[in-house]
Order: C-alpha cells, then sequence, then structure tokens
C-alpha cells in the first residue's frame, strides 16, 4: 500500500500534466467563487422582509415570485430569448468553427478567429452603447419596435461562447472518419451530414448551452437594447434593487443560479464525453 | 447622483448621436418608461380603464441610462419620469415636449409649494410624481436628544458615536455638510467647502458604515442613527418602532421625480392625458400607495394608506418644510472639488 502510494506520486512527478497541490488551489477557486452565493441561497427562505436577520424557514418568497405577474412575464421572455438566440449563435458558430478548421489555411484566418470572439474580448458597455446608437436609427426609420434587436444583440454576443467548444471539438476529432467518408465518394454535405456532424454533436449541445446561459444573465447590453415592455428576468431584477429589496430577489437568483449551474454542469459532462 | 460619473460619460457618448424624431403613431396606446419598481399596476389599469389606452411600462435602473436611451433617439417611449437634479439637462437637451400642464385642467391640484420648481420654472414640462427628502434615522431608543440636526452625523453625541451609518452619496452628504457650515450645496466658495471637509473629515471616524440598506441594521442594533431617505426611515419603524426621522434645521436635501413627456413621442395626446390623470387626487394617491413616497397632490392623503397618510416622515411637519431644499446639478469645476473631498474622506 505504501509503496504503491510513493510508485504513484513518482509517476505523477514526471507527468507534465501533473500540478503540486491542483485539488487545493481548485477547492480555494471554488470557494471563493460560491462562498458569496451561500447567504443568497440561505436567506431567500426567510421569513421575513429583512434580507439578513434571520426568522425562520419559509417558501414564502418562491410562492411571491411565482405568483408574481411581472415576474412571470419577464421570466418568459428570458426563456424564449435565450433559446433563440442560443439555436441562432450556435448555427452561426458551427458553421464559423468548420469554416475556420476544415479548410486550407488562408490569409487573415487569425483576424477571424479574432473577430468571431470580439463579443469576449470588447467590454460589454462599448458593445451595449454601440448597439443603441447602431439600433435607434433602425427604430427611427422603421418605427419597428419589437423583440428582434434583443435577439440579434444576444445572437450576436453568444456566437463565440458556442464557437469556442464546437472548434474546440472538431480539432480534437480525428479526421480519418471524414477523410474515409470522402474517398467514399460521399458528397462533402454527405459527409458532414453522416460522419462530422454526429460526432460534433456534443459539441454543438454544449456550445448551445453555454450561449442560452449567457444570453439569460445579460444585463448590460438588454438593458440599451430592450425596446418598450421588452424587459428580461436580469433587467426587471436590476430595477427592483432601487428601492427595498425583499428576500423574493433572493429567491429568483437561487432559481437562476440552480439553472445556470445545471445547465454550465450539464454543458461540461457533454463536452468531456468522449 | 449615484452614478455622476457615469452620467458625465453617457452623457457626453449620447450628446453625440444623432437626434431622429419618431412619426410613427398607434392609437390607443401610451408607453412609459419609469424606474423599476416605482409603477403602481393599479393606476396604471385605472388608467387603461378610464381612457381606453394600452399601456406599457419599460424600466430603467438610473438617471443616467434613461437619458442616454432618449437621447439615442427610436426609444418609443412616450413618457418619463426623471428626478429634478436631472430635469435641467433634460429640458436643455430639447428632450422634452412643452405640454404646459401649468394650463391642464387638475393643476389646481398641485400643492403651491410644487407649482414652480426651480428646476422646472412654472411647470411648463412636467408635472408632481414621487418626492421625498434625505434627514437623520434615530433609534431614540438610543439617544433621546433633539433629533432635528444634521449634527446627528457631523458632531454626534456621545451615544450615537460608531453606530452611524452614512448613506454614500457625494452630492446629498456634501450638500448637507455644506448646509451644517452655514453655505449652500454647488458653493464655489473655498473657504465654506474647507469648512464642509473639514466637518466631513472630523465626524467620518465617528461613523460605522456608509452603505446602503439600514432596514436590517436598525432591527439588529448594529446602528443606531444613519443619514437616509424619508422612504427607507418609515418602512425601518415598520420594523423598529423606536426609529424616528430628523429633519436637519441646518438644511436637508429634498428630491423629486415628475412625469414629462417626450419630444419625440408617438402618444402625445395619451401622454398629456397621463400628466393631467397624474395630478387627480385619486391617481397620486395610487402612485404613493405604491412607491411610499409623498406625491404633491393636494387631497390625495384621503386615498392614501393609513401608514403612508399619518407618516411624519412623509407627511413634512410644516415647521420644517421651509429647511428643505433641491439640490442641482454642480458645475463641472465645483464638481471636481467635491469629488476631491469625497476621495479623501473615503480613503
Amino acid at each position: 500500500m505504501h509503496i504503491n502510494f510513493l510508485k504513484k506520486r513518482n509517476r505523477d512527478r514526471f507527468n507534465v500534466e501533473y500540478v503540486p497541490s491542483f485539488p487545493v488551489l481548485a477547492l480555494i477557486c471554488i470557494l471563493c467563487l460560491y462562498a458569496p452565493m451561500v447567504p443568497l441561497l440561505f436567506y431567500s427562505f426567510n421569513d421575513s422582509t429583512l434580507l439578513t436577520v434571520w426568522h425562520g424557514f419559509s417558501w414564502q418568497w418562491y410562492e411571491a415570485a411565482w405568483n408574481n405577474e411581472r415576474v412571470q412575464e419577464v421570466t418568459l421572455r428570458s426563456l424564449g430569448l435565450a433559446l433563440q438566440a442560443s439555436v441562432y449563435s450556435t448555427i452561426l458558430a458551427t458553421m464559423a468553427a468548420l469554416a475556420t478548421t476544415r479548410v486550407p489555411k488562408y490569409r487573415g484566418q487569425g483576424l477571424i478567429y479574432a473577430v468571431i470572439n470580439q463579443p469576449i474580448m470588447v467590454p460589454e458597455i462599448v458593445t451595449a452603447v454601440a448597439l443603441l446608437i447602431f439600433f435607434a436609427s433602425i427604430k427611427a426609420a422603421t418605427g419597428y419596435q419589437g423583440t428582434a434587436y434583443l435577439v440579434l444583440a444576444h445572437t450576436a454576443f453568444c456566437i463565440p461562447f458556442s464557437y469556442l467548444p464546437i472548434r474546440a471539438r472538431l480539432e480534437n476529432m480525428n479526421l480519418s472518419l471524414e477523410n474515409a467518408a470522402a474517398d467514399l465518394y460521399a458528397s462533402p454535405w454527405r459527409t458532414f451530414k453522416r460522419v462530422t456532424f454526429p460526432l460534433l454533436f456534443p459539441g454543438i449541445l454544449a456550445g448551445a448551452m453555454l450561449a442560452f446561459v449567457i444570453s439569460l444573465d445579460d444585463v448590460v447590453i438588454t438593458e440599451f437594447v430592450k425596446t418598450p415592455g421588452k424587459d428580461t428576468l436580469p433587467t426587471y431584477m436590476l430595477g427592483e434593487l432601487r428601492r427595498e429589496v425583499t428576500p423574493e430577489i433572493n429567491a429568483i437568483s437561487s432559481v437562476l443560479f440552480v439553472v445556470s449551474i445545471l445547465l454550465v454542469g450539464m454543458t461540461f459532462l457533454i463536452s468531456s464525453k468522449k | 447622483m449615484r452614478q455622476l460619473k457615469n452620467s458625465i460619460i453617457i452623457s457626453s457618448v449620447a450628446a453625440s448621436m444623432l437626434f431622429v424624431s419618431q412619426s410613427v403613431s398607434a392609437a390607443g396606446e401610451l408607453n412609459i418608461y419609469n424606474w423599476g419598481d416605482y409603477t403602481s399596476p393599479e393606476l396604471v389599469t385605472k388608467f387603461e380603464e378610464t381612457y381606453n389606452v394600452t399601456v406599457t411600462i419599460t424600466d430603467y435602473d438610473s438617471n443616467d441610462t434613461a437619458l442616454a436611451k432618449v437621447k439615442a433617439g427610436g426609444h418609443g417611449f412616450d413618457i418619463a419620469i426623471p428626478s429634478a437634479n436631472y430635469m435641467p439637462i433634460w429640458i436643455s437637451e430639447g428632450l422634452l415636449l412643452e405640454t404646459r400642464p401649468d394650463q391642464m385642467s387638475n393643476f389646481k391640484n398641485v400643492l403651491p409649494e410644487w407649482t414652480n420648481p426651480d428646476w422646472d420654472p412654472g411647470r411648463h414640462y412636467s408635472v408632481p410624481y414621487q418626492w421625498g427628502s434625505v434627514g437623520m434615522v434615530v433609534n431614540t431608543d438610543v439617544y433621546s436628544g433633539d433629533i432635528n440636526t444634521s449634527a446627528i452625523a457631523f458632531d454626534p453625541p456621545e451615544e450615537l458615536v460608531g453606530k452611524i451609518n452614512v448613506a454614500p452619496e457625494m452630492g446629498d452628504i456634501i450638500g448637507m455638510a455644506l448646509y451644517y457650515v452655514g453655505s449652500e450645496p454647488c458653493t464655489d466658495d473655498k473657504a465654506a467647502l474647507k469648512r464642509a471637509r473639514d466637518v466631513l473629515m472630523a465626524a467620518k471616524p465617528k461613523w460605522v458604515s456608509m452603505t446602503y440598506g439600514i432596514k436590517e441594521p436598525f432591527a439588529s442594533g448594529d446602528i443606531a442613527a444613519s443619514v437616509y431617505w424619508n422612504g427607507d426611515a418609515m418602512r425601518t419603524r415598520q420594523e423598529t418602532p423606536s426609529v424616528h426621522y430628523g429633519y436637519p434645521k441646518e438644511g436637508y436635501v429634498l428630491w423629486m421625480d415628475s412625469v414629462v413627456v417626450l419630444k419625440d413621442a408617438q402618444n402625445v395626446e395619451n401622454a398629456k392625458l397621463f400628466q393631467n390623470f397624474m395630478m387627480e387626487p385619486e391617481s397620486a394617491a395610487l402612485a404613493s400607495n405604491f412607491a411610499m413616497y409623498a406625491n404633491g397632490i393636494k387631497g390625495s392623503s384621503e386615498f392614501m394608506l393609513e401608514i403612508l397618510a399619518t407618516a411624519p416622515e412623509v407627511q413634512i411637519p410644516a415647521e420644517h418644510l421651509p429647511n428643505g431644499r433641491f439640490i442641482e446639478m454642480c458645475s463641472a469645476e465645483v464638481n471636481k472639488l467635491y469629488s476631491g473631498i469625497w476621495t479623501e474622506m473615503m480613503k
């Protein structure tokens, strides 16, 4: 037993992927990220209007949030928006990923990569102000005030989040199967449909889920782009914070937090599946 | 005020934007752009039923966001509800329609003290929505002396030292300190600003915190006094009955949010109807019952909730009324001095 342990340590030391005390560091990171959430979850069950003085257990704030018509309305809008944005951005991201990995190297490929990932690099407020000005002229010219602006904006900033896992999957996939299909006279479309797509699917699903969460959580861009009556759950919550904050906000946040965790967790499980 | 710096950045960005007016109109609609959690659903229903108009509410989270979106144009809103200190910007930028509320049929209901505010002389643009004050919230079980003085925060009595919270609002707090030293907010008198700075620097070590949210620390006893808004003081009293609200005799700060019609509104007639509607006592009371602040309309208190109609935090006692004043946006130069004082104090 003891000797086995030493052997393992010796082996680890020569493994290039071995990082000393990695589990400890990971644990510290997780603690720092999630410890602030604990009181939020805890006080969402508080039987009082106070946020940080415990009075007893109750579901009343979950009930209040569930029965709040405004919350229902903005939640449905947020979910619908996230669904649309994630579907569109994933389709575009899949095409972009194929066009940047399954073709011979060409000039400007690095630039295209940078352009696709621009929403990750550029501060959100810059994108928000730019979209505000851009859409304002369209709104003034057409008079259209629907949700399309939000769908477009969300699709745009979700693209890199779908793109990265899809591209990672494509780069790690064995090319020999696709080459074999081509050798057997499969058209490029048929190769994609029968070989690439099924192999790529976990990456696509992971990308779509990530995009869904990103869209669901967005505040800044939505606040600037939204048209009359098109509040989403996060912008509604932001508006609520101006005055008295009740644990109803904790309850909504907790649900949102759990949904996000589930989706991101599933993304991780799916994309790590070989 | 909370985001003064942002406001400067955003408004300069927005100022460079093209202003395009809108011509599309839709019958029977009204788009209201208001602070989040600030529009009474009952009020909306009443307006919809009375005038057969569909109302859409959209939230904003700060004066700056609202200003930036409206300045950009094409926003689709008819009504906004900006704060008094921003009103001169909205007017001078040409964002508002001069609807002359002072000539509307219900203008007679506006309390005389609100008919001619400095920030909208003669009320050519705006109708009162909600107003309140920043004063001294004190737990009188801990300190039983006079609470109608800003000495509570600036030269605190022994009992309150180390138990004071101050709202982290630069404009309000420095303004209050300037009143305390016998000057006026936004003054460019360096000697007065120096005195205000000295008062703040000497008081700061006697405070325990500078944060938002006072209901809980009062309930738990962590603080026994705070410079804060009147509406929160009233709600704090519901949890901790010994908490009272003082109006500093040296001078205290008032705020008011007012209903305005935007220049590029698409439903101008409905928007004007709404302005007139907001000056009816019943409507104003509905707004107050939801937002829990006073409204500036005569006769509205008989339709208000009992706790609101009788709250000394909301209905300013007559003897304290003359000491309350509105603060404006200070000049850029004074703002720099303010920021200097604030930064030094926050260290």
